[in-house]
């Protein structure tokens, strides 16, 4: 970490295969994947539904072991933690958003993030609000869930994750339960966090509009990545259109 | 269609075994305690029917005046009577001296009414004049078989009787001495059923003295009592206020009134846990039933088959309840009667029983499923469609907003205060499962206190002599009394008169004891019903409150006090009335009593009180050797006996903590689960993280365990308060329940509560662990 912000995170997939089941009910999520991504790079994972994108960030954020293969995060294979080590990994390098945003709706905005600093180890008020502000609900900060719109609760899901500092941020369709007009806010600031906090952002999504924000897109098919380009000039999130 | 709702019911009752099993369980519970205490309550009362039909037991009993008359009316009358001397002398039996009682019986047949049955020998002989039989309690106690010898003392002296049998006696089955002394410990009194002739030598009257009238109905049973009463007889017992018969029938009268309290709590407490169960099924299942009602499914339909669960639900716990009830209920009166030595034992089988069982299980599941039934019916396709639960609003707590700095507590803390009022449906029925466990709880263990703090209110405070003694030469005279006071270890001892007697005013009689004191006595203390002491004063009489009730006198009135060791009735006044736990007794002073009667020679007993350290059953023996000493009564036995008995008193409140914890088990089990089911999403969050399930668990334990506490204090007051009335309803002239619970019962019965919320949050926090974190944070309903 410099400057008081910390590098993002530098990823390494080798051979990871995924299988659900067994027999000839067995389900192949991911076949064999390889990929290497690089800190700060912003990442969308592009794929149709059943081709294993989700499955990828999964394994990456270490929820979920892959069958086989090494899934090496900052050096350090996760693949080989046990559940504790992956809870521990979680806490210390991951920021998930999720397409629902899963908040207490009994604890307001600057609670739903404070409790996760508070359960995972930080108590600091001062940095739960700056980070409120940073998603633009510094005026909402004692908005209960209910009282949120859609964006504003993504909003106060990516404060949640961000919080903790993370060097890799993890998005599962983070736009898919939002109209355009507020996905777009929400991409916008995905990609400023993205490019402020230096972090390592990997987007799954199915919308290929939204692709055209990325660094780097990585098309999945079947459970396999079908093709890796770079975006030479990213669109900005405010441009996209779907 | 309908066909296909069935097959998706089935599934989802697979599905929620666990949660389903835990209603099932409650209702199974409620049903066979219901089935169980209602089979013992009617196969006890038929037992006892039986028997009192086989051994014609009286339907009314005269202690002396005009025994003759009344016998010639009954049989007037088409009724049976039995002419008989009872009497009352010590018996030594191995050494050991006792109070007994003799009745007289025919030598050569049974007689008409009250007849023994033989359970070991054989029938009392003409050929053998000092052959007896001996109850069976008395039996049992001292070891005595046929063959075996004792002694009776009477006006002349001590005879040598042989024991030719051991019976059992409707008039015995509980050994009670009188109404007033229900509770005897087995070794201090005794029954023996000896030849008429034999009993009339030994009686001092030397005449006979009671008629026992059997197959007299309500009409001639009143008009033989008017005749006793107005012939100036000493103590007229209808059956139902005989000494055995009443103490038995406060006994299966708990059953009776178990029967009812049981069931409600047990059924309600299932009928929450569905309810709760259900309403979590429909809100989950929303998508569905909108899929349902958009594809045709009318509401009646879908109303119908959420009906279904609670129906399905009812009947199996139901049908398993009533077998175990059936199977219980047999059990328990065979375990009854074999305690109190009933020799007939009647188990019948009622289909009223099961299918009321039934019934009730099956109508408390469908009340429950009733209004989740409604809402699943209530549902639009379009609102369900979208597949979204209602929004929780949020909020603060009330705590935060009534204190203020409660706003400034942890996250963790907040959340686990807001989420009481989150769901206020599960809230309450945590609550309502914490309140029922603690009734039940409290109900037991509430008896099982009162009985031991009433005992010790009884021979700690009341009664405080460690000994009573009965002479051999009748009178207590100063010479045996000063004989008594020099035996080593005996500190004081003071002369009593203890007298049967008949208290009568306005045609309303009660017998009773009567128990004369010197005034300044420090063997007694009389506490008032009103609360303070009282002393005894001039001829002021003073008496159990159940009295003011039984014959109708205030404090103040004249009675007329009648007994046969009296040489007339006398009229005494009532000084106040008194708050006793055992018996209704009668006081006076003895020099009172001595002025009013005009002898200065009515003392007949002794009570003694050891010095501090002594060994008691050294002094007891010491006192049991003097010459002049015919019977020593261990005043403190009974309240050692009682603690004996309290064991099975500790298995019935083990039971009922067991019941208790199972009961609120099962509703805070499908309160948890249905708590975890909805939060998957946001305990899934919080796993992604990076918290820790041990982190979740006391997240949620913390939750928990607050509602629980929440739940302990109403549940407490409630629970006293039911089981202050379920005592009350034993109140009797026998016994005088007043609730007493102690401060650890409340705090032991609260701690257990907090130990069942601790384990029955147990399966649901392993649910938490065993998330499948991936999918659930991809689900927007689960």
């Amino acid at each position: 970490m410099s400057d008081g912000k910390r590098s993002g995170a530098t990823l390494r997939l080798e051979a990871v295969v995924k299988t659900y089941g067994t027999g000839e009910i067995a389900v192949h999520a991911l076949r064999g994947v390889d990929l290497k991504v690089g800190a700060g790079e912003f990442v969308v994972l592009l794929g149709p539904s059943g081709s294993g994108k989700t499955t990828l960030l999964n394994v990456v954020g270490g929820i979920e072991s892959p069958t086989s293969g090494r899934v090496i995060s900052d050096g350090v294979d996760i693949s080989s933690l046990d559940a504790d080590g992956q809870t521990a990994y979680r806490r210390d390098h991951v920021g998930f958003v999720f397409q629902f945003f899963n908040l207490i709706p009994t604890l307001t905005a600057r609670e739903n993030v404070g409790l996760i600093a508070e359960l995972t180890g930080g108590q600091d008020d001062e940095r739960v609000v700056g980070v409120l502000h940073e998603v633009g609900l510094g005026k909402r900060l004692d908005h209960f869930p209910g009282a949120l719109s859609g964006g504003e609760q993504q909003r106060v899901a990516i404060a949640r994750a961000l919080v903790k500092d993370p060097p890799l941020l993890l998005c599962d369709e983070p736009t898919g339960a939002l109209d355009l007009e507020t996905g777009r806010t929400v991409l916008d600031l995905l990609r400023r966090v993205n490019r402020d906090r230096g972090c390592t952002v990997l987007l799954v999504t199915h919308n290929s509009a939204i692709a055209e924000m990325a660094d780097r897109v990585v098309h999945m098919r079947s459970g396999q990545l079908e093709h890796d380009h770079r975006n030479k000039v990213p669109v900005a999130a405010e441009a996209l259109r779907w | 269609m309908v066909r296909l709702l069935r097959v998706k019911r089935r599934r989802d009752l697979r599905r929620q075994r666990a949660q389903f099993g835990a209603v099932i369980a409650t209702l199974f519970i409620g049903v066979a305690l219901f089935g169980a205490t209602s089979d013992a309550y009617r196969n006890l009362n038929a037992s006892y029917r039986t028997l009192y039909a086989d051994l014609r037991f009286a339907d009314l009993t005269v202690t002396g005046g005009p025994v003759r008359e009344i016998a010639r009316r009954a049989e007037a009358a088409g009724a049976l009577a039995s002419i008989r001397a009872v009497t009352d002398v010590p018996f030594e039996v191995d050494g050991s001296k006792l109070l007994g009682r003799v009745v007289g019986m025919p030598s050569d047949a049974q007689p008409l009414v009250d007849r023994v049955q033989v359970l070991s020998g054989t029938y009392l002989s003409p050929s053998r004049e000092r052959g007896v039989l001996v109850e069976q309690h008395m039996a049992s106690h001292f070891h005595l078989a046929p063959g075996d010898a004792l002694r009776i003392l009477g006006p002349g002296g001590w005879t040598t009787v042989e024991v030719v049998g051991i019976a059992a006696s409707p008039e015995y089955l509980w050994p009670a001495r009188s109404r007033q002394e229900v509770l005897v410990p087995p070794g201090d009194f005794g029954v023996l059923f000896v030849p008429e002739a034999l009993a009339q030598q030994l009686s001092p009257s030397s005449a006979a003295d009671q008629v026992a009238v059997y197959g007299a109905g309500p009409g001639l049973v009143s008009e033989l009592s008017r005749v006793a009463r107005s012939g100036g007889s000493l103590d007229v017992v209808p059956r139902s206020e005989q000494p055995s018969n009443a103490a038995l029938q406060e006994d299966v009268s708990g059953f009776g009134e178990l029967a009812v309290l049981f069931p409600i709590l047990f059924l309600a407490a299932a009928a929450m846990a569905a309810f709760v169960l259900l309403s979590r099924l429909v809100r989950s299942q929303r998508a569905e039933i909108g899929t349902l009602t958009a594809n045709g499914f009318g509401r009646r339909t879908i109303f119908r088959s959420y009906l279904g669960y609670g129906i399905w639900a009812g009947l199996v716990g139901g049908v398993l309840g009533a077998v175990g009830g059936v199977a219980l209920g047999a059990w328990i009166t065979h375990l009854y009667t074999s305690a109190i030595s009933v020799p007939i034992t009647v188990i019948r089988f009622s289909w009223g029983t099961p299918l009321v069982g039934i019934a009730i299980a099956v109508l408390a599941a469908v009340l429950a499923a009733a209004a989740p039934a409604r809402a699943a019916a209530s549902i639009t396709p379009a609102e369900a469609m979208r597949g979204t639960t209602p929004a929780t609003t949020g909020g603060r707590s009330v705590i935060e907003r009534l204190v203020p700095p409660a706003r400034a507590l942890p996250g963790r803390w907040k959340l686990a205060l807001r989420n009481i009022g989150r769901s206020r449906r599960r809230t309450i029925s945590t609550l309502v499962g914490v309140v029922l466990s603690l009734v039940l709880v409290l109900v037991s263990w509430g008896m099982l206190d009162t009985t031991s703090i009433l005992l010790s209110r009884q021979f700690d405070t009341v009664q405080r002599q460690d000994a009573q003694l009965y002479f051999a030469g009748g009178p207590a005279t100063a010479s045996e009394l000063s004989a008594a006071r020099a035996v080593p270890g005996v500190a004081a001892a003071e002369p009593a008169a203890e007298l049967p007697v008949s208290i009568s005013d306005a045609g309303r009689s009660y017998a009773t004891t009567l128990l004369a004191l010197p005034q300044d006595t420090t063997m007694h203390t009389f506490l008032l019903e009103g609360g303070g002491t009282g002393h005894l004063s001039g001829t002021g009489l003073l008496v159990g409150k159940a009295l003011s009730g039984l014959i109708g006198v205030s404090s103040g009135d004249l009675v007329t006090v009648a007994s046969p060791a009296l040489p007339g009735p006398i009229r005494l006044a009532i000084s106040g009335f008194l708050d006793e736990p055992l018996g209704t007794f009668a006081y006076v002073s003895l020099p009172g009593l001595e002025q009013a009667v005009g002898t200065n020679a009515l003392a007949n007993t002794a009570l003694l009180r050891f010095a501090p350290g002594a060994d008691r059953s050294e002094v007891l023996n010491r006192l049991q050797a003097m010459s002049e000493v015919s019977v020593v009564v261990d005043s403190r036995g009974l309240a050692s006996s009682a603690s004996s008995l309290m064991g099975l008193f500790y298995v019935f409140v083990g039971v009922m903590l067991l019941f208790g914890g199972l009961m609120s088990f099962a509703l805070m089990f499908n309160t948890m689960s249905a708590n975890i089911s909805e939060r998957a999403g946001e305990m899934a969050s919080l796993r992604t993280a990076g918290v820790g399930r041990a982190t979740i668990s006391g997240l949620l334990t913390r939750e928990n365990l607050l509602v629980t506490a929440l739940g302990i204090a109403p549940g407490l007051l409630i629970g006293y308060l039911l089981a202050a009335v379920f005592m009350a309803s034993f109140n009797s002239d026998l016994f005088t329940f007043t609730l007493h619970v102690r401060w650890t019962t409340l705090v032991l019965s609260a701690a257990a509560m907090l130990v069942v919320a601790l384990v029955s949050q147990w399966p649901g926090v392993r649910t938490v662990g065993r998330l499948d974190v991936a999918w659930v944070v991809r689900e927007r309903s689960v």
